[in-house]
C-alpha cells in the first residue's frame, strides 16, 4: 500500500514537473503560417531548433539569440516553382522583452503595421514603439514574446507581397505589449543639446550583444547574464558647422542591488584599475563618480539595483549632467 | 602570490596595447614563438567586372571565369592560367578547397570555376575536394585553397579568411567570446601550417553588417575577387572596403563593433602577415566604380 502511494506520488511529481517544465511553451503564441502564399508552398511541420543545436543551424550568430532568453526557433522554406525562396524564422522568446531585444539591434528598414488584434483593439493598448521593419525583401517583427525573419531570397513585388501577408499571419493576432520598462529612464533629451538617438537604443542582456554595439572588454566586465536587463544609447549634440559629438549612456538593472554593485566593482577593476575606487559595500545609494580615460570623461553611478555609465563624454560637466538625469529617472521607477 | 590575469578592455584597443593580453592557445600551440616575424610585404589583388553579376545577383559564369583567368595571371605574374596554378601547386598535390560554407555562403560558381580551372591546368579531378569541415579534411590534403565569402561578423568584427578554418580547431564555440582574436593560431596547427596556396575571396555580392546571418539591407554588388597568399594582409584589405562601405551607406561614422582584434594578433603575435595597409600592395583590375579602397 505504502509502495503504491509512493508510486503515486512520484507519478504526480512527474506529471507536475512535466507541465511545469513546459508552461512557458505552453503559453508560447501558436502561429498558423497558411500553407500557400502566393506561388510560395510550405512543408507540412517546421525545422525545430533550440538552444542545444542553434550553433549547427547558424553557427556563430546563435550566440545572438542564447544571449536572450531563448526558447526555441521553428523555421519554413517556402518554396516556388517560380520565384526565390521565402524562409521564415520564428524565434520563441521567454519574454515580450527579448523579443524586442532582437528587433531594437536594428531599427533600420521601413516601419510596417501588422497587427489588428481584436483584444488590442478593446484593452487599448496602442503600440508606443515600433512592431516590424521592412527592407530589400527582409521582414523583422516583433510581437509579443515572438521574434520573427521572414526573408525573400530575391526581392520581387510578389515575394514583397508574400513576405508581408506571412508578417501579418505571425503578427495579427498577437499582443502588443509595451517597451521593455528600463527604457523610460533614457529622457529624450537632456538640457537644450543633447538628444537621444532612439534609433541606436538596444535592449539586451549578454555583453557579447554589448559588444557588437558599443565595444567594451572580450570579457563580461559588467557580469550581465540573463538575469540583467541593460539598455544602451548615444546621445548627440550637433555644432553649428554640422559635427556630431557623442556620448553613449549604459543602464543596467541586476536581479538586486548586491549584484549590482559587485557588478560595478569588477567593471571598475578592470576598466578603470589605476584609479581609486569608492564603491561603498552597504551603501544603497552612491555618489557618482567621474575620471578622466582615453576617449574623454567616463562616470558612473549606482542606484540600488540600477546602475549607470556614460563614456566619452568632452567634459566632466557633460558627463555629470546626463548621469544626473538618468540616475533621477531610474530614482523614479525604484519608487 | 600569483598576480590576477588584468582584463582585457576597450581602453587598451585604443591605446594600442591590446597585443600584449591575448594569453594561451586554445589548441595548445606555442604560437607566442611567431612573435617578431620578419616585417614582409604582401601583394593582394582585387579584380573587379561590373558584369558579374545580372540585376538579380545572379553570377555570370563566362564573366566569373575571365576575372578568374586574370586573377591568377595577374596575382602570379604568369603567362597564362596553366602555369599560374603551376606555380602555386603540384599536379601530384591532394587539394582542398575551403569555401565558407553556409550563410552568405561562397557562390558555387566561384568553386565551381576554381575546380574547372584547375582541372584544365592539368590537376587530375580526383585529387580536388572539398576540404571544409572536421580536421581530418585539411589531414588528408598537401594544398589548401581558401575561397571565404567576404562579410562582416557580429562576434569577430570580420568573418572571412582568418575565420575560414575555425572548423579545423574542433571547437569552433570556443573562439566566440573572448578568444576570438585567437583565430589565427588554427592557422598554425600542424596538419594547416603552410598547406595554404592560394586565398581567393568571393567579393562577389559581400555583407557589411549582421553576419553572418543574411540581410540583405547590408548586400551589395561589388563583383569582385580578391587574392593572395598572405591571409592577414587579405583580411585588412577586406576589412577597409567593408568598413568603407558602411561609413558610405550610413553617411556617417559607423565602426565595426566588435573590432576585428583577430587580424592584428594574426599579425603580431602569429606571425601570419602582415596587418598594415603601407605594408600590402594592392593592385586593382577592372571596373574602378565604387573600389571603397
Amino acid at each position: 500500500m505504502a509502495q503504491k502511494t509512493f508510486r503515486l506520488f512520484l507519478t504526480f511529481i512527474l506529471v507536475s514537473s512535466l507541465f511545469g517544465g513546459t508552461k512557458s511553451e505552453m503559453k508560447a503564441q501558436k502561429i498558423n503560417l497558411p500553407k500557400t502564399v502566393g506561388s510560395w508552398t510550405r512543408p507540412d511541420s517546421p525545422r525545430r531548433v533550440t538552444s542545444q543545436n542553434i550553433f549547427d543551424y547558424m553557427n556563430g550568430a546563435g550566440e545572438l539569440y542564447v544571449g536572450y532568453r531563448f526558447e526555441h526557433l521553428e523555421v519554413y522554406e517556402y518554396t516556388s516553382s517560380q520565384e526565390d525562396d521565402i524562409l521564415v524564422e520564428l524565434y520563441f522568446m521567454s519574454t515580450s522583452d527579448d523579443a524586442f531585444g532582437l528587433l531594437s539591434l536594428d531599427w533600420g528598414g521601413e516601419p510596417v503595421a501588422l497587427s489588428d488584434s481584436a483584444q488590442n483593439k478593446k484593452n487599448q493598448i496602442q503600440p508606443q514603439s515600433i512592431r516590424a521593419l521592412y527592407g530589400e525583401g527582409l521582414l523583422r517583427i516583433w510581437a509579443d514574446s515572438l521574434y520573427a525573419r521572414v526573408m525573400a531570397t530575391r526581392e520581387t513585388p510578389a515575394s514583397k507581397k508574400a513576405v508581408l501577408s506571412l508578417g501579418k499571419a505571425i503578427a495579427g493576432d498577437q499582443k502588443n505589449p509595451q517597451d521593455p520598462e528600463l527604457l523610460k529612464a533614457l529622457s529624450s533629451q537632456v538640457g537644450s543639446d543633447w538628444k537621444l538617438r532612439k534609433d541606436r537604443m538596444s535592449f539586451f542582456r549578454s555583453y557579447l550583444v554589448l559588444n557588437s554595439i558599443y565595444y567594451l572588454s572580450p570579457q563580461n566586465i559588467l557580469s550581465l547574464d540573463h538575469s540583467a536587463e541593460a539598455v544602451t544609447a548615444p546621445y548627440e549634440k550637433v555644432n553649428k558647422a554640422g559635427d556630431a559629438m557623442r556620448i553613449q549612456v549604459l543602464l543596467v538593472k541586476y536581479e538586486n542591488p548586491e549584484r549590482a554593485r559587485k557588478a560595478l566593482d569588477h567593471f571598475h577593476d578592470a576598466f578603470l584599475p589605476e584609479h581609486r575606487k569608492d564603491i561603498k559595500p552597504d551603501s544603497t545609494v552612491e555618489n557618482p563618480s567621474f575620471f578622466e580615460v582615453e576617449e574623454g570623461w567616463l562616470g558612473y553611478q549606482l542606484k540600488g539595483k540600477y546602475l549607470a555609465i556614460v563614456f566619452d563624454c568632452p567634459d566632466q560637466e557633460s558627463a555629470q549632467y546626463i548621469i544626473n538625469q538618468n540616475v533621477s529617472n531610474l530614482s523614479k521607477m525604484e519608487e | 602570490m600569483t598576480k590576477k590575469k588584468r582584463a582585457l578592455t576597450r581602453r587598451d584597443f585604443i591605446r594600442g596595447t591590446i597585443g600584449a593580453t591575448f594569453g594561451t592557445s586554445l589548441v595548445g600551440l606555442n604560437w607566442s614563438k611567431a612573435k617578431g616575424a620578419a616585417a614582409r610585404s604582401s601583394l593582394v589583388t582585387i579584380v573587379r567586372d561590373e558584369n558579374a553579376m545580372d540585376s538579380n545577383n545572379k553570377v555570370n559564369t563566362d564573366v566569373l571565369q575571365r576575372m578568374l583567368e586574370q586573377t591568377l595571371i595577374k596575382f602570379t605574374g604568369e603567362k597564362n592560367v596553366k602555369d599560374a596554378w603551376l606555380s602555386l601547386v603540384k599536379p601530384s598535390d591532394k587539394i582542398g578547397l575551403v569555401p565558407t560554407p553556409h550563410l552568405n555562403p561562397t557562390h558555387d560558381e566561384v568553386t565551381d570555376a576554381v575546380k574547372s580551372s584547375l582541372i584544365n591546368s592539368g590537376i587530375p579531378e580526383g585529387n580536388i575536394t572539398n576540404a571544409q569541415g572536421r580536421p581530418e579534411k585539411p589531414e588528408a590534403c598537401t594544398a589548401l585553397i581558401g575561397l571565404p565569402g567576404l562579410k562582416a561578423h557580429w562576434l569577430t568584427g570580420i568573418g572571412t579568411v582568418l575565420k575560414l578554418y575555425i572548423l579545423y580547431s574542433g571547437s569552433p564555440r570556443s573562439y566566440h567570446e573572448q578568444n576570438n582574436a585567437k583565430l589565427g593560431e588554427i592557422w598554425n596547427l600542424p596538419f594547416v601550417k603552410d598547406k595554404t596556396k592560394l586565398v581567393l575571396v568571393d567579393a562577389l555580392h559581400p555583407l557589411c553588417d549582421k553576419g553572418p546571418q543574411p540581410d540583405p539591407r547590408y548586400k551589395w554588388a561589388y563583383n569582385g575577387l580578391i587574392a593572395g597568399t598572405d591571409p592577414v594582409a587579405l583580411d585588412t584589405v577586406c576589412l577597409k572596403i567593408i568598413m568603407n562601405k558602411r561609413e558610405e551607406m550610413r553617411g556617417e561614422p559607423w565602426p565595426i563593433s566588435p573590432p576585428p582584434l583577430c587580424i592584428e594578433a594574426a599579425d603580431k603575435e602569429y606571425g601570419l602577415g602582415t596587418s598594415r595597409m603601407e605594408n600590402i600592395k594592392v593592385e586593382t583590375y577592372g571596373w574602378k566604380e565604387g573600389l571603397l579602397l
